[in-house]
């Protein structure tokens, strides 16, 4: 790709950018959010077509792409940040679906490629099992092998990891080391540097829509690629080394589990006879691979669930049967985990959007009626408070980044006088910068006496930036003994269940 | 919007040549029949009145995520209970209670589609529908039945008495406009603002354009679910007491032509905001009304049906066009 530049009305996205991957090679595209990696990748892909600037291929065909349907006929495939997969199909349907290979679908010789490809890849998929049955990495996993069934030489990844454990994405990983060791070429978007060092040959740097450089993974590291992405000015923003010293006082207790039970969506018991205290001032974070019972313990907290057995108690007061808005004026709040589905309305304002769970308190309204004016001041401290990139407090959330979107749901939830925060992936979709801005945003709730519970399946995220680390695993939470509480082989065990 | 009108028309033109009646020569029968004269004026603006309340009905349903098909049976149930408190209880007094009756009878008929959505995820589409096939018969039977007017032949009641009809505000015949337009106006406007200044309807908008998000901000779904779709009944049901009161004087079999129907139209033609039913009912009244006069040209009423199915398919296209490619 040569020469990139693409505007969306008076913002240029990108700059002349320059791109070369050479094919049997994993290709980093680092940057920060709104950095340009997801456009750049997007005109790749033929979402849509540069203003200026040639996309070429190895066999010398010079073209940009007009459509999708042009680039996956071209062999380039791409899984996005949000996966494709349709819960009401099997597995094989969503594998063969857009490319089934003729009218009359052959099942029988559909299954036995699926299994090659599968088994090649060292997957395994119960092919005619919904969907809807998958864990989150095994619809990564059947993402790739939609690539696989397409035969594309060229997979972009934007994000794969976001949602997988340490332990699948390493093995994501290997398969994707495998791919281009026969020949595939994988660019991979990512904002985690561990990723780029530990597996990928080379990276590119894209900052402000420009590109800053590309170089061999071998000849630097992660400290000066981190350098690069934020840029030498600024990068003071990471963390002071003392963020972590435990808060001055520990107060009283801001939420007591007692021996909690919650149903999952399938019946089971999701939360086994949970007990939690967190104190006021106290950041814990929620170890645990994804569907531990992270999202039951968080939604019966919230009061979305009901308890089946056992008690909550929010700042000392049984809350068990309080509903959910009563919790919210509490003090309770939320960065809830799936963004699109569960923290914003896309085609509302930002400002209506600012009032999203704050609606019944004041100033917001009065006496049942909105605030209009002061809805207005409280959109636009939202979006101050981790700077969220916007073209207008009236313009549709969707118009933002994904990044920009969590940006001003973490500023909705930490500047709404929190009493206890609750954040699921708070940093997902957020760049260095934008993760250790939340994180310091939530400790200091935190130092002024409040309590935060953070889930998050990036364990070092969590090592670097909690106070204290529990782990979950199949509905349990484990406390790590007091020598091992920063130690993380011991809490990765507790995750997997090896007590 | 009005090149969509525009369009709508130049379709409707290219129907007339096929069905054999000279377009221009229709289109001009269709605009003297509707706005022509002043009686051709007053007359639209009688069709417009039960089209923008249901429009309206239909609209609030819609802003909560439901699309209540049941605003016809919901209509007729409102515009019976009303005539029946009326038969009782003539005068000012019947006025205030029947009109409470219709909106209770109206809430009520939509209740049962309310909670089988709400707590059963049942579809209210299906539904409402299967309760307008109960309405259509029950009030028919009713009228039929124990409500008939012994002195006539066909099914229906006797009239209601002057005094407890709505008041005319202007009335000239053959040149009359009703109160109840003005009461559909004002409605509206009720209904525009409250959606827009209270917390009750950010939320139950909040509830239509995302349950997930909604849940999440500690709104209880199934409660608005359940109060918006009892809202909307409750304004179909005071559009079939205005039609009673206003227009009619009396409750008789096959009272509406499926102003129920044509009231999704209008509501899928508003917009995202109240006012825009207003127009939309204006544009329905005007096709209405100018059908009418179409079919003494020998040209099929049905056209004008052709027509409004073109807008709303266009209407549709236009609004959803813009999909977010998000890859």
């Amino acid at each position: 790709m040569t020469g990139i530049t693409k505007r969306f009305g008076a913002v240029t996205a990108l700059d002349r950018v320059d791109l070369q991957v050479a094919s049997g090679t994993l290709h980093a595209v680092v940057g920060e959010n709104g950095a340009g990696k997801t456009t750049l990748m997007r005109i790749l892909y033929g979402v849509f077509g540069p203003d200026e600037g040639t996309v070429k291929l190895s066999n010398d065909q010079v073209r940009s792409f007009k459509t999708s349907r042009d680039a996956i006929a071209a062999g380039i495939g791409m899984v996005s940040q949000h996966y494709g997969i349709i819960p009401a199909l099997s597995c094989l349907q969503n594998l063969i679906l857009g490319a089934e290979g003729g009218a009359i679908l052959d099942i029988r010789s559909a299954e036995t490629r699926a299994q090659t490809l599968a088994t090649r890849m060292g997957f395994e998929f119960d092919w005619h099992q919904d969907a809807s049955t998958l864990s989150p990495a095994g619809a990564q996993k059947l993402e790739i092998l939609k690539l696989l069934w397409r035969e594309a030489k060229i997979m972009i990844l934007d994000e794969p990891t976001a949602m997988l454990s340490p332990a699948d994405s390493d093995a994501l990983f290997q398969s994707m080391r495998k791919l281009a060791s026969e020949g595939a070429t994988v660019i991979l978007v990512t904002h985690r540097l561990p990723e780029v060092m530990d597996h990928c040959s080379r990276v590119t740097v894209l900052r402000g829509g420009k590109l800053i450089e590309t170089k061999d993974v071998a000849d630097t590291d992660a400290k000066r690629l981190a350098a690069l992405i934020i840029g030498s000015s600024s990068a003071s923003a990471a963390p002071p080394s003392d963020a972590i010293a435990p808060p001055a006082e520990i107060g009283a207790p801001m939420l007591e589990l007692k021996d909690l039970v919650v149903r999952g969506v399938r019946g089971e018991d999701a939360l086994k006879q949970v007990n939690l205290n967190v104190r006021a001032g106290e950041l814990l974070g929620i170890a645990g691979v994804d569907g531990s019972g992270q999202r039951e313990l968080f939604q019966s907290i919230l009061g979305l669930v009901r308890a089946k057995e056992g008690q909550i108690l929010l700042g000392g007061q049984d809350s068990t049967k309080l509903k959910a808005i009563d919790r919210i004026r509490l003090g309770l709040r939320a960065i809830p985990e799936d963004r699109h589905e569960e923290a914003v309305i896309e085609e509302w304002s930002l400002e209506q959007n600012s009032a999203l769970g704050l609606q019944r308190l004041e100033p917001l309204s009065t006496k049942g009626l909105v605030n209009t004016s002061a809805r207005a001041d409280w959109a636009a401290k939202v979006a101050a408070k981790f700077n969220t990139k916007h073209g207008g407090l009236k313009l549709p959330m969707g118009s933002l980044s994904g990044g920009n979107q969590q940006r001003f749901v973490a500023g909705r939830a930490i500047e709404s006088q929190p009493k206890l925060i609750l954040a699921f992936q708070p940093a997902r979709g957020l760049d260095i910068r934008g993760t250790a801005d939340v994180y310091a945003a939530i400790r200091e709730r935190c130092r002024e006496g409040a309590a935060a519970i953070v889930v998050s399946f990036d364990l070092d995220e969590l090592i670097e930036n909690c106070d204290r680390i529990v782990a979950m695993n199949h509905g349990r939470i484990h406390q790590p003994s007091a020598n091992e509480s920063r130690d993380r082989d011991a809490i990765g065990r507790l995750m997997v269940g090896a007590v | 919007m009005v090149l969509l009108i525009v369009g709508a028309l130049a379709l409707l033109a290219g129907l007339m040549i096929l069905s054999g009646a000279s377009p221009l020569g229709s289109l001009v029968t269709l605009l003297k029949g509707s706005l022509g004269t002043p009686a051709a004026i007053s007359g639209t603006l009688r069709e417009t009145t039960p089209l923008l309340i249901l429009g309206l009905a239909v609209f609030l349903a819609l802003r909560a995520g439901l699309f209540n098909i049941g605003a016809e049976g919901q209509f007729l149930l409102g515009a019976v209970a009303c005539t029946w408190v009326n038969l009782r209880i003539p005068g000012f007094g019947g006025l205030i209670l029947g009109t409470l009756a219709g909106a209770i009878a109206g809430a009520l008929w939509a209740l049962p589609a309310g909670l089988i959505k709400a707590y059963r995820n049942g579809h209210e589409v299906i539904t409402t529908i299967m309760l307008n096939s109960v309405a259509v018969y029950l009030t028919t039977a009713l009228v039929a039945g124990p409500m008939k007017d012994p002195k006539q032949d066909s099914p229906t009641t006797a009239d209601l008495v002057a005094g407890s009809r709505l008041p005319w505000l202007y009335d000239h015949a053959p040149v009359q406009l009703s109160s109840a337009l003005l009461l559909g106006l004002i409605l509206t406007a009720l209904v525009a603002l409250w959606l827009r200044k209270t917390v009750a309807g950010y939320e139950l908008q909040a509830v239509g354009a995302s349950p997930g998000a909604a849940k999440y901000a500690g709104i209880d779904n199934r409660r608005v679910v359940l109060a918006a779709m009892c809202s909307s009944g409750a304004i179909a049901g005071i559009a079939g007491v205005v039609q009673v009161l206003a227009y009619e004087g009396r409750f008789y079999a096959g009272i509406s032509p499926g102003y129920g129907f044509d009231a999704l139209g209008v509501a899928l033609l508003a917009g995202g905001s109240a006012w825009g039913v207003i127009p939309a009912s204006l544009l329905f009244g005007v096709l209405a009304k100018g059908g009418t006069s179409l079919q003494l040209d020998e040209v099929p009423k049905g056209i004008t049906t052709v027509v409004l199915g073109l807008i709303i398919l266009v209407a549709a296209a236009l609004r959803y066009r813009k999909v977010s490619t998000d890859v």
